[in-house]
This record gives structure tokens, sequence and C-alpha cells, in this order.
């Protein structure tokens, strides 16, 4: 009963006029830069912490709030409507989200959306404030043996949810997990692929790669059609408001993607994008129309972007509860919650409750706002399509290229966007899928470091990667996920999945 | 609303009166670590105080801040308004990535801040004190696995020290490398290494609320309000500091060294930077002049011998 | 990074570009297992040492450059769109003369070229008119970025009239 009195209190203050301006201030602040392909919510947050200082504790934790979703949503947009993700979360986004748009639908895709993202905000905020101590005692079992089996899961399901084409798939995440090698292994210190120069050091950018494989090989590709590609985009077909349908087929997916992103944010080294990887996935073996993956399929934006707010959510409970920042947004984050004052770690909870609440009713507030600012704008997102080619694309490149020299103004780092920007534009030509190397850029250190944590731990001994129940379950499902489809597609009864699928609900 | 208030914030900057000194300070890290929150409480203390009418923060990040110190060291050259946040980490970074720019290259002015390693068990771990760690680590150096942060870092440079002062081959460690804290504090709490190893800071809550037993802290004399012993009390010689400088660029003649140094004694001095300091946890470990100097070039030695026991230097 | 896009495919069998990526794929793995062969085998207690991934991966990658080149040889590759070159040299040109500039002439007038030459890319040639208004919109975006935000954008002439 306590807490409900802390929070009523808390939204209390939250909602006062003054303050409600202040998120709505930071809620349009925090889009409008985090709109900027490869500036996600960790560097949005950053850049704009400086403005809140001026402000009074209470309305500057507000304003922080509204950033924080703001830069988080303002991700989104770009995906779904010009193809150019901002940061790794959102790159599942556009891939349904982006085909949407170019059928006139960019409307319904930015409300599923921003409502997606406002409920699993809403339920994941709820649930960090009720479950946060059970769910870290889940996140503290997970050890480097579970990650790796949970890496594993991924990776299958991952590899079968993109493409047409197993070779291709295959061969682009390969080229990822290439990539992934460029730089210091972390466990050891030795440099790999890095040929003596000390920009590779760190390894490559998963923005960089990102932004330019997205926003500058479409950019290309589209340029390189000519007068024979596609005409103008049509900016809206039908209601720019999601219908019956619409409604009827995002519920579902928004609850089963907070479902998924809120535990994978939790843990230690979940990280948002493998939540939405899992949604997508799911949402494509669920569906009743898998026909329509691939060319806008509304749940596959519903699910991901619900995974990715309440994986959001999620980071907060090792934060919180542990002072654990498990993300880079995270970690930036923490420094603000310092700057108020607030000291993260076990004994928050109950030695500052009213800042902790405080908070929890800021993230409510400015999650609403969020709502509040973008559903009415969704129809002026949507005009940018009708901007004609040459200028839109244009400021495309201008805005890509000013999110990579805000971040590292460095010639080096523009070079890789080239170079990768050169690389998407060809394998677009040839029909490999983009995003299993930006997958296979995220996933394949985070396999590799955990394996090897975890054989270094046991001492080289191999079975315990099997001998946590945690870790073993994980890896059967994902020999299920394997190993079912090919057994069935041998024994030709393919149609037997699509049945098992129509027959579900 | 929104115009409004952003002119506002441009009228406000505008209107600033100019100083003679303006600086640059380079942070070579990415926004938000240690390094950049140095360079950014730098730049607020020296506006409030006076010290400097307007000075701009660059993020230069990349390999342990070894790009940005590259950067500095060449394209500042003489230049007096010049400077760079760096680091112990730097030190270490400058020998692992082979940098051909090290702090020779710069001008260190004084050391700022620093923070103390800790080691620390789970509240259920079977080592009661660290010399109970010390024998296990004795009998069976691959069975205590340590963790902590990137390797050749500060703690895995700490864990390095401690096993040679006990008389354990240094290369024997089982060291398991974490990005990041949060990642590392995870595995701890989990009970799924041995030991683990970091600045105090990321440990504290954890052990005033019980949930982590801190063993040793790797400074000269015990810390006011910390409860645990050093290293150096059990008697192995290891004195660790994660030390923050500030440096101003090479070949500065010796009237602009004393006027940045001066400009440096001032912000430290300053009751802003105090406030700072407290507000941020961070210690004041201020050291200028040539009694830095003597400190950097031991540190410097210190660490090249240890990273080369591990085995990460050849 | 930037391998010859062949841009017309009549001949459907054996498909020469599929060719080229094969061995583009042979040649990245065997970059990397060159690389990786050079590396300490320091596998401390894990027995996984910092060669190990990139060996399996090279190795993988070799065998996708076999299976490339068999479904090149049986033509089972998707058709593909014409390219036209001209638009593709006018962004990649644009970009690299962005990338020279930055440093020297600041961010406004080297995204501006940048702007201008992706509009050439499309369609609008008129250069005389397009490169001022590149410049003029990125020095507002500049204003706002760099002079409010506090994003590091580089500065050049333009910028040091206004700040």
């Amino acid at each position: 009963m306590n807490t409900f009195d802390f929070l009523l209190q808390g939204l209390l203050v939250a909602a006062q006029p003054m303050n409600l301006l202040y998120a709505l201030i930071g809620v349009t602040l925090g889009t409008a830069v985090g709109v900027l392909p490869g500036i996600g919510p960790a560097l949005t947050v950053a850049l704009l912490l400086p403005v809140t200082y001026k402000l009074d504790p209470g309305g500057s934790l507000i304003m922080f709030a509204g950033i924080y979703y703001g830069g988080m949503y303002g991700g989104s947009t770009t995906s779904i409507l010009l193809n150019t993700p901002g940061e790794s979360s959102s790159i599942v986004t556009a891939l349904e989200g982006n085909k949407m748009a170019r059928a006139g639908r960019g409307g319904p895709a930015l409300a599923t959306a921003a409502i997606g993202s406002f409920v699993a905000g809403l339920i994941a905020t709820m649930a960090l404030a009720l479950i946060a101590p059970f769910v870290v005692k889940l996140a503290l079992v997970f050890g480097p043996r579970e990650y790796f089996a949970l890496m594993v899961l991924a990776f299958v399901t991952v590899s079968s949810a993109f493409g047409d084409s197993t070779l291709r798939g295959l061969t682009s995440l390969f080229i990822g997990f290439a990539l992934a090698i460029v730089g210091i292994d972390q466990l050891t210190g030795q440099t790999r692929m890095s040929f003596g120069i000390p920009d590779l050091l760190d390894g490559i950018e998963v923005t960089t790669l990102a932004v330019a494989m997205f926003a500058i090989g479409e950019s290309l590709y589209i340029a390189a059609q000519g007068d024979l590609g596609p005409d103008k985009v049509e900016a809206v077909k039908g209601s720019v408001w999601m219908n019956r349908q619409d409604w009827a087929r995002s519920w579902k997916p928004w609850l089963r993607g907070t479902a998924i992103g809120f535990p994978i944010g939790a843990m230690p080294a979940g990280g948002a994008e493998i939540g939405t990887f899992l949604s997508y996935a799911t949402e494509k073996r669920l569906t009743k129309h898998p026909e329509e993956f691939g060319n806008g399929a509304i749940e596959g934006v519903a699910g991901p972007e619900a995974a990715n707010n309440a994986s959001a959510a999620g980071t907060l409970v090792p934060l919180l509860t542990l002072g654990l920042p498990t993300t880079a947004t995270a970690a930036i984050m923490l420094a603000g919650f310092q700057q108020y004052g607030l000291q993260p770690g076990p004994l928050l909870f109950a030695t500052n409750p009213q800042l902790v609440w405080g908070l929890i009713a800021s993230l409510l507030i400015a999650n609403f706002m969020l709502l509040v600012l973008n559903l009415p704008l969704v129809g002026l997102w949507v005009k940018l399509l009708t901007i004609p080619k040459p200028w839109l694309y244009a400021g495309i490149l201008l805005f890509a290229t000013l999110g990579t020299i805000g971040a590292n103004p460095s010639v080096f780092e523009l070079g890789m966007l080239l170079a990768f920007g050169v690389l998407g534009y060809v394998m677009r030509i040839f029909g490999y899928p983009i995003a299993p190397v930006v997958v296979g850029l995220i996933l394949g250190p985070l396999a590799e470091q955990q394996l090897r944590r975890a054989l270094s731990i046991s001492q080289g001994d191999v079975t315990v990667l099997f001998t946590s129940p945690i870790a073993a379950v994980l890896l059967v499902i994902a020999a299920a996920a394997l190993i079912i489809p090919l057994i069935l597609r041998a024994r030709g009864r393919g149609e037997v999945l699509a049945q098992l699928a129509a027959s579900e609900d | 609303m929104k115009q409004f208030f952003l002119a506002s914030i441009l009228a406000g900057a505008l209107a600033l009166p100019a100083f003679a000194a303006d600086y640059t300070i380079i942070a070579p890290a990415n926004p938000g670590g240690g390094w950049d929150q140095t360079a950014r409480s730098i730049q607020t203390v020296m506006q409030q105080e006076g010290i400097s009418g307007n000075v701009q923060v660059q993020n230069v990040p990349g390999a342990g801040g070894t790009i940005g110190l590259a950067q500095f060291a060449s394209q500042s050259k003489g230049n007096p308004n010049a400077l760079i946040v760096g680091g112990y980490v730097m030190v270490g970074a400058i020998l692992t990535n082979n940098s051909p720019v090290t702090l020779n290259d710069v001008t260190p002015i004084a050391r700022l801040t620093g923070e103390y390693e800790a080691i620390v068990v789970p509240a259920d771990s079977p080592l009661k004190t660290f010399g109970d760690l010390v024998e296990a680590l004795k009998k069976d150096p691959g069975a205590v696995s340590w963790g902590g942060g990137s390797a050749g870092g500060t703690d895995h440079i700490a864990v390095g020290l401690i096993a040679k002062a006990a008389g354990v081959d240094p290369t024997k460690i089982n060291y398991i490398a974490f990005s990041g804290g949060g990642e590392a504090l995870a595995a701890i709490l989990g009970s799924q290494v041995t030991a683990g190893i970091s600045g105090y800071g990321e440990f504290e809550s954890q052990v005033k609320s019980g949930t982590l037993r801190l063993l040793a802290v790797s400074s000269a004399e015990r810390i006011a309000g910390v409860d645990a012993p050093t290293i150096k009390e059990s008697g192995l010689d290891v004195v660790v500091q994660n030390w923050r400088m500030v440096a101003a660029a090479p070949g500065l003649t010796d009237e602009q060294k004393a006027a940045v140094s001066t400009d440096i004694e001032k912000l430290v001095k300053s009751a802003s930077w105090q406030e700072t300091l407290k507000t941020k946890g961070w210690q004041d470990t201020y050291l200028a002049g040539d009694a830095f100097k003597e400190q950097l070039a031991k540190d410097i030695s210190a660490t090249e011998t240890v990273l080369k026991d591990i085995g990460l230097v050849k | 990074m930037s391998k010859g896009h062949t841009p017309s495919t009549e001949t459907r069998r054996p498909d020469r570009a599929a060719l080229v990526i094969a061995v583009f794929l042979a040649a990245l793995g065997g970059l990397i297992f060159w690389d990786a062969s050079r590396l300490a085998s320091a596998t401390g207690y894990s027995g996984i040492g910092p060669a190990t991934t990139p060996f399996v991966i090279a190795g993988c990658l070799l065998i996708l450059a076999v299976w490339t080149v068999f479904e090149a040889l049986r033509g089972d590759f998707p058709t593909r769109d014409r390219q036209e070159v001209a638009p593709v040299v006018w962004i990649i040109g644009g970009l690299a003369l962005q990338m020279l500039l930055l440093k020297t002439a600041g961010f406004s007038i080297a995204t501006g070229v940048l702007f201008a030459a992706t509009a050439a890319a499309f369609g609008k040639r008129k250069l005389w008119m397009t490169i001022p208004l590149g410049i003029l919109i990125c020095l507002g975006v500049w204003l706002i970025f760099a002079g409010l935000l506090q994003l590091s954008l580089p500065a050049g002439p333009l910028e040091h009239l206004f700040w």
C-alpha cells in the first residue's frame, strides 16, 4: 500500500502544469535530436542533460524523463519513414515499418509504434515498481553460460526470421561477424583486424554501420534506379489513422513485445535490440498473415516497438535496485541521477523513496506526453514523404552524416560511413539482407565473450555450458527452433506449420 | 514556446563576457564517461568562477583515450589555451595499444581526482578476509576468478600487482574482463566469479547494504569512512590509484605553463570545485608541479613492468 | 570495400558477378585467417584464445564462398535491376568531398556540397543554386546543433562569422 501512496504523491507533483510543460519541452527536444540517424537515446540524453541543470530538481527530473522517451521514439520515426534507423534497437522497426510507409500506410505504422511504445512503457513502468526486486534476483542467476545460451537462441530465431535465401542470409550474418572481430579483444587486450590503425582499435561502431548500410546504401540504391525507380511515394493511402483491423492486429503484439522486452532489458547483459529481434521472430511465427511479412506487416512494427520500450524500462530494474548501468543509455542516466543526488543501489528504495517514485511518476507522465505530442503529429511526419526525392534524400544524407559527425567528428569515421554505404548498396543489388550484418556485429562479440568467460571460470570444462538448468532450457528451445522446421520441411509438411499458425487464436 | 526557450538559452550564451583565456578541453572519451564528466565539470567551474569566460569541451573518443591524445599532441602544439583530460587508464592504454604518442608528448599539469581500487567477494563467500583470498590464490591461481573491467585496465593491473606481491606467477591469474562496471558487478553479485575488483564507488552501496563483503582497498592509508584494511596492511606492498589529470599542449613556454598551472590551481581551490567533487563522490588527490611529474614517471614504469608480467605487453 | 558492380547481367549462367562475390568472401576469410594467425595463442584458462573465433569465422566464410560458387554456376541468384552509374558517382563523390572538406572548410560548406551533390544525383543539377542553398541549410543546422545543443561539429571560416 505504501508503494502506491508514494506513486500517487509523485504523480501529483509531476502533473502540475509547469511540470507538464517541462515534460513537453523534454519530449520535443528529445524527439528532435533522437530523430537524427546515428544518434540514439544514450547520446541524446548525454547531449541534452545540461539543459535540465537549469531547473529545480523536480522539473529537471521530469524534463530528463521526457528527453529519454523522446530520444527513443525519435529513432523509430525515421526508421519507419526513411528506412534509416537511428540506433540498433530500431533496426527491426525499419524492416516492416518502412515497407508500410512505402505502401501509403506510414500513418498506421507510426501510430502503432507510438501507442505500442506507450502501452509497453506503461505496463513495464508499473512492473518496474511492483516486481523489481523479484526480477533482479532472476537477472543475477544469469551468468556467462546462461548468456551464451541466450545468444545461441537469438542467433537461431534471428536467422530464421530474415531473408528468403539461406545462403545470402548466412553470408550477411558472417560479414557482420567478420566486422565484429575488428578491434581490441576485450578479454586479452590483443588487437585483431586493426592493421595498426588506431581508429580501428575500438572496433566498428554499430550506429556507423547501421546508418551507412541503411541510410546511405538505401539512398545510393534509390538513386541508381534513375527514372525506372518507383514514382514518388504515395504518402497516405486510406486512413492516416489506424483502422479497426490495425487495432485488432496490434494489441497482441504490443503485449507480447512487452512480455519479451521487459525481462530481457532487466538482464545485466541483455540489451534492447535482442528483445526486438526475438519479438520480430515471434510475431512472424504467430501471424495469420505470413505473406505480409517482408512487405509491411503491422505486427512486425507493433511487437518490436513495444519490446524496445519495455526493455528500456527493464534496464531501470538493475539500475535502480543494484546501481548496475547495463546499457550506454543507462550509464548516462546514472550520471543524470547523481546530478539529483540519487545514488542508485540496493538501499535506494529504502532511503530515498520520494525520488524513486518521483522518477517513476515522471516516466509515466513523459510517456503520456510523448503520445500527446506525437499522435497529432503523425499526419505531419507522414508529409515528410511527400518532399520531392532530390530534397528528401539530400536531407537524409545531411542528417545521417550530421549524426555521425556529432557522435565522433573524425574523418576516418566518415570514411567508414562511405565504405559501408557502398557495401550496403552492393548487397542490395544482389539481394542480400542488410539487417543480419548489423545483428552479427552486435551479437557476435557478445556470444564470443560470454563463451570465453564461461569456459575461463570453469577452467576449460565445456560441460558447464549444459549443466545449468536455465542454459540447458534455452539451448533446447534453440535446437527445437532450428530442427523442427527442417524436419517438417523434409517430410514435405511445410503446410502443417501454416495450418498451426492459422488455427492459433 | 520552444523557440522562446531556445532563444533565451542562445541569448544567455551570447551575453557571456569574454575573458582573456578561452580554453578548449579535449575529453578523449564519449559523452557521459568519467573523463567527459571531468572535462565538463572543469568547464562549468571555470566559467562560474570567472577563471575563463568561454570553455569548450570537445569529445574525441577511442582506444582508451589514445586517439584523443594523439590528435591533441599534433594539432595543439604551442597553443596555451588547449587542455586535455586524461588518467591512469591512458597510461595502460598507451602501452597495450603501442601508441606512438605518449604522455611525454604533452605537458601534464596536475592530477585532479582519484579513486582507489576495492576488492570484494559476495556476502556468502567462504573467504572472510583478504588474507583468505591471497591463500586461495597461492594454492590454485586458476580457481580464483577475478571479475573486473577491461583487459589491461586499472583493475587488471591491480590484480597483477597483487599476484606478484604474493609470489604468484602473474600470467597464471584467472582474470575475467567485463565491459563496464555494471556487468562485472552483476557477475560478482551472482557469485559467478570468486572475487571482484573495481573502483570503490562501484561497490559502495552494495557494501553498505551488506550484499558484498569488502576485503581490502588499494590506498596507502585507510580511507576515512570506509571500513576495510589496505592491501598494504596485509603485507603486500600494492598501492593503486585510478587518477584523472589535466594536461596542456606540448611546446609551451615556461610562462605559458605557469599561467595554465595557476588557472588550474585556482580551479581546484575554488568552492564550487570542492562542491562538485562532493556531489560526484570524487576524492581530491590534487598533485601538481614536480611532485606530480615524479609520481607520473613512477606510475608509468610500474605499469609497464606489470603489464609485461601479465603478458599483455611484449 | 568497393568491388566493381557489374551493371548488366544478361548472361544468366554462370553468374559472373556472383563469382566475384565468392572471391570477395574467400579473400575476406583469408584476410581474417592471416590476421588471426599472428596473434599470440594466449588461451588462458578457457582454452579459447583471441584467435579461435576468427579462425572459425574465416572457415565459415570459405564454406560460404564455395556455396556461392555453386549457386552462381546454377544461376540461382535473383535477377537484378539495371543500375544507373551517374547518380551513384554523384553521391559517392559528394560524400568523399564532404570528408575531405570537413576539417578545413567546416561543417556547413562540406555538408552543403554533399547536399547539392545528392540533389544532383536525383536530377537537380543546377549546382550554382543548390550549393549555396545547401550551405545555408547546413549553417542553420549547425547553429541549432553546435550552437545550442553543444554537439561538436567542426567549425570553418563560415561558422566563425557567427560564433
